[in-house]
């Protein structure tokens, strides 16, 4: 696509581009996933810690949300509907037996040497919180992904998640419980 | 607990074991407070939190300690470079290309994917007024089935002359501006598509088939 024809695309709504793409035209599909690659590599990251993990997720989800948009009922929210995918996807990662150990969760936290104390002190506190949401079960680090991370209503995360919404909070009662615990031992 | 929690020493964790406990002295739970602060509500104080100096300590306190999960959030984690290349290529190879055939010579045969054909036809449609949005297929249903079994014999190079031949068949879905007459636009889209393909590619003969879908008003997304 040239430059030109990139501005001149409008945004589109995800329910145009889906109804395009479940009639063959590929080009709405490719911007769909232009849209949304981003948010599915970001909860695939903070769901398996590692990098390359979240890679093959995030690239999995998105080709098997392509191969079963013939099932994506009209009306639903194409964001919800990969959200599950890749939480489903993570999930299926991380209970193969890789264990998610890095700390690259935030890209872009420098070496501290050289930094002034506080911004040493800030991401050692941020490294703390994903070695915390890392050491989660995996429901508990779902819920707190989807919910405070991603920011979806407690009825999004349990449609998401497949649960209930009274599950979804009581997964978030113990998970942030759990995170704050931690935190506290780090200070 | 007993007493206000208020100014915990630093570094003592046994001194502020605000997670400890289920309750404040004032009755409040302490895990609604987390999750008030948690859900960035910490500044919304009902009128008891207002005057409560445990509750206002605890919220404080709270406020503190998520302060790594809130930056954390707000991190910008972008996607890897390649990434939606790398995916649309996968399914671009599963849907396997739809090759049309422009010129067998001496020298060899010329062939371009037919996606390209669709992707400059709906560069050229973009770029013509009236035109909000263009989506491009090649062929489409039972005559894409055709083209691809008709053109597998390309691989071997004379095989399937003149069976697809210089002639391409390109779906345009649209949606144009409110303020500009479909079958106008939908014509000059025909014939703009047509020369491009013309003067680009070197495709003589193309049908362009124009699908207004929408029509959207200025302020639409």
């Amino acid at each position: 696509m040239t430059a030109a024809a990139r501005a001149a695309q409008p945004a589109v709504g995800d329910a145009y581009l889906v109804a395009r793409a479940q009639e063959g035209y590929l080009d709405a599909y490719e911007l769909l996933v232009q849209r949304h690659s981003a948010m599915a590599y970001r909860v695939a990251l903070r769901l398996t810690g590692h990098h390359h993990d979240a890679q093959d997720v995030a690239q999995e989800a998105l080709i098997a949300a392509w191969e079963n948009l013939s099932r994506f009922r009209a009306g639903s929210s194409f964001s919800t509907w990969l959200y599950q995918i890749v939480t489903r996807r993570a999930l299926n990662k991380v209970s193969r037996g890789q264990a998610a150990s890095s700390l690259d969760l935030l890209p872009g936290v420098a070496d501290p040497a050289g930094e002034p104390a506080t911004q040493t002190e800030r991401n050692l506190a941020v490294d703390a919180v994903t070695d915390a949401l890392l050491a989660l079960p995996f429901p508990q680090r779902a819920v707190i992904v989807l919910h405070h991370f991603e920011g979806l209503p407690y009825a999004e995360t349990a449609s998401v998640t497949g649960s209930t919404e009274s599950a979804v909070r009581s997964h978030l009662f113990r998970a942030r419980r759990a995170l704050g615990k931690k935190l506290e031992e780090w200070r | 607990m007993s007493g206000p929690v208020n100014d915990p020493p630093p570094g003592d964790p046994a001194a502020r074991p605000l997670l400890g406990a289920a309750t404040l002295p004032c009755g409040a739970d302490v895990d609604l407070l987390l999750e008030q602060v948690a859900d960035g509500r910490g500044a919304d104080r009902d009128a008891h939190q207002q005057r409560c100096v445990h509750c206002q300590a605890a919220l404080s306190e709270f406020t503190a300690l998520w302060a790594p999960v809130t930056e954390l959030t707000a991190a910008p984690i972008p996607a890897p470079p390649g990434l939606a290349a790398a995916v649309m290529s996968q399914i671009r190879f599963l849907v396997r290309d739809i090759w049309y055939t422009l010129e067998i010579t001496e020298s060899g045969t010329i062939r371009i994917a037919a996606r390209i054909v669709a992707a400059l036809a709906r560069d050229c449609a973009r770029m013509i007024p009236g035109v909000r949005v263009a989506l491009g297929r090649s062929t489409q249903g039972k005559i894409a089935a055709l083209a691809e079994k008709a053109t597998f014999g390309h691989r071997h190079p004379h095989a399937a002359v003149g069976v697809l031949g210089r002639t391409a068949v390109v779906d345009l879905a649209v949606a144009v501006t409110y303020d500009d007459p479909a079958h106008q636009v939908a014509r000059d889209i025909q014939r703009q598509v047509i020369a491009t393909l013309r003067d680009q590619v070197g495709l003589q003969s193309v049908k362009v088939n124009v699908t207004v879908d929408d029509i959207l008003g200025d302020d639409e997304i």
